[in-house]
């Protein structure tokens, strides 16, 4: 896989020392994947998203044109596909989510490669909790992820249900992610409105809490909570890099170089491809650009890489 | 019922789930009550009460200067065969050394302040760890701010209940001292009870008006409980008494309220008169508590 674009000096220095990817997914079959989106279908209500096949086959299709697919017949050993990916751009470590049985088995082949998150459903009440300690122990978790709109019921960020699993955060020491902002899927957004996290941040001022997808419309509040709150961090996840925000690289390129954390969406839906022509094209300052790829992701997950 | 199976489950030994250090009313006001003392508004109250229920509580043990309160208590609990006390170990150091001292009559309990956070969490693990508490206990009404009962900064404290697996005490229903009482609404444990069913949770002084409502609550949900802190026995609602001698025998635990606002004295006194059906009380005067707190586990 050709990267077409590379102009940018500074930026193909820090994609020559190794770049972290700190959400990735196991590729699956068209029908795999399919039936994963399953959860997110139930909650739809649009005729588009409810028809599935023949519909919007991903629940967010409508924005992501060009998302990797693969028929059966192309599926090889996944985790070797996924290998082969990351190779062809310089990733050098991702984080799986090892809910995913082919992802638990690339943490324990390769662990230098990858690290373990979960993702939690507070609706489970303690169960939840438990499941992040059985993980911990198992596969040492570098990040506790959850999809507040995607959960049946959808939970507010701020909600009770999820203090409990904040709490075993900080005990534990894991960073939590949660994608913030308008949903892809047709479903409704407020219990991922950005606003939410202020109080989390407040009652939780030891819990890293890094926000995953886009964070829109509010990015500007994004910015702002995390000039007010020291361990809150922003990650580029679902977002093809000709479409970050102004305001997440502004605050990059001036007060927040710490806390802009580089990350695709593959397979779900951009390439690698894609992410890394366009990426050459972002106006970061030089000195973003490692800590943007790579050094912001090793220190917030504590990767120890 | 007869007072020989009161006399006898008596004589067997009680447990008292609450109970006290002997303090002075001044060390007591200080240590207590001042804590939320900016929250009393009204001026008898605030000018004229050194203990906030004293309007209730008429004979609230009263001690000059004390030598050796432990020694104190152990003597007043010896009276009464009183053999085990439930002591709030969260922050007195003379409450942990009890603990410490007599682990065959004292077990600790920890109370909890959620508005701490994750500090609030840690402080009740080391005192499960290092000052035998074996159980939490909150007072909403009397925090500043006010929690609700089932308030989000609650949940990380019952989550770490759960995991240490000991119960909570907290006190349910209209507070003695002239603060607001929304925070204490029996109506707010149900939604406490379906998140952590795990969770053990005893219900403190006397959940009145909604005694009803909490003995709804006890049929409904396995690990509620209802303890009879600060009420003196011949004020013991009807509906705990008529529960307790029907579906409710391993539901209703004795506490007392001394040296706080009862003497032991006046409780054991009263307590022959309780109509309490013969089963009920050895369950009620100590096998209830014993089983809830782990006793002699």
């Amino acid at each position: 896989m050709a990267i077409t674009k590379g102009t940018n000096e500074a930026f193909a220095a820090a994609l020559a020392g190794g770049v972290i990817d700190t959400a990735v997914g196991v590729p699956k079959s068209r029908e795999e994947m399919f039936a994963f989106y399953e959860f997110i279908r139930r909650g739809t209500h649009d005729p588009e998203s409810k028809a599935g096949s023949g519909g919007l086959e991903f629940p967010a299709g409508y924005m992501f044109k060009e998302a990797p697919k693969w028929e059966a017949d192309d599926m090889t050993d996944p985790v070797d596909m996924l290998c082969a990916e990351l190779d062809a751009v310089g990733i050098r470590h991702a984080i799986v989510n090892v809910d995913d049985d082919s992802a638990a088995r690339a943490v324990r082949l390769y662990p230098d490669r990858f690290s373990a998150q979960i993702n939690v459903d507070p609706n489970e009440g303690m169960e939840a909790v438990r499941r992040i300690v059985r993980f911990n122990d198992e596969f040492e978790l570098k990040a506790v992820g959850a999809f507040p709109a995607g959960l049946t019921p959808q939970v507010p960020l701020n909600d009770k249900k999820f203090y409990p699993i904040y709490a075993k955060c900080v005990e534990l020491g894991i960073p939590f992610c949660s994608t913030v902002g308008i949903p892809g899927p047709r479903i409704p957004f407020g219990v991922q409105d950005v606003a939410l996290i202020d109080e989390i941040c407040w009652f939780f001022p030891e819990l890293t809490f890094v926000m995953r997808h886009g964070a829109e419309p509010w990015a500007d509040l994004a910015v702002k909570l995390m000039l007010k709150w020291p361990n809150l961090y922003y990650s580029t996840t679902a977002f093809a890099p000709k479409y970050y925000p102004r305001e997440i690289i502004d605050y990059a390129n001036t007060r927040g170089a710490d806390k802009i954390i580089w990350s695709g969406y593959f397979p779900a839906g951009l390439s690698y491809q894609r992410i890394f022509s366009e990426l050459p094209d972002v106006p970061f300052r030089d000195h973003v650009w490692p800590k943007f790829l790579r050094e912001n992701a090793e220190r917030v997950f504590n990767l120890g890489i | 019922m007869t007072t020989d199976a009161y006399f006898e489950a008596w004589r067997g030994g009680v447990v008292d789930t609450m109970i006290g250090i002997p303090a002075t009313a001044a060390d007591r006001k200080r240590d207590h009550y001042d804590k939320f003392a900016s929250q009393i508004l009204d001026k008898e109250a605030r000018e004229q009460f050194t203990f906030p229920a004293q309007y209730m509580l008429k004979d609230v043990p009263d001690f000059d200067s004390i030598e050796d309160p432990v020694a104190l208590l152990v003597a007043e609990m010896d009276r009464f065969h009183v053999q085990w006390g439930l002591l709030n170990v969260g922050s007195n150091p003379v409450a942990r050394q009890a603990v410490t001292d007599h682990p065959d009559r004292f077990v600790g309990g920890c109370s909890i302040d959620p508005n701490s956070g994750m500090d609030g969490v840690r402080h009740l693990e080391r005192a499960y760890h290092e000052h035998g508490a074996r159980s939490a206990q909150v007072f909403p009404a009397g925090l500043v701010p006010q929690v609700n009962i089932d308030d989000k900064k609650m949940y990380p404290l019952y989550a770490k209940c759960v995991e240490l697996d000991i119960p909570v005490f907290v006190n349910v229903g209209v507070p003695g001292p002239r603060v607001p009482m929304a925070c204490q609404d029996v109506a707010r444990v149900d939604e406490v009870c379906w998140f952590f069913p795990e969770l053990k949770l005893v219900m403190r002084h006397g959940g009145e008006p909604w005694v009803d409502l909490a003995v709804k609550l006890m049929l409904k949900w396995p690990n509620l409980y209802y303890s009879t802190s600060a009420f003196a026995p011949k004020h013991y609602p009807r509906e705990i008494i008529d529960y307790a001698n029907t579906r409710g025998a391993d539901k209703i635990i004795y506490a007392g309220y001394y040296p706080m606002g009862l003497s032991l004295d006046r409780i054991f006194s009263e307590m022959p008169d309780v109509a309490f059906r013969d089963h009920v009380w050895p369950k009620f005067l100590r096998e209830n508590a014993m089983r809830v707190l782990g006793i002699g586990t």
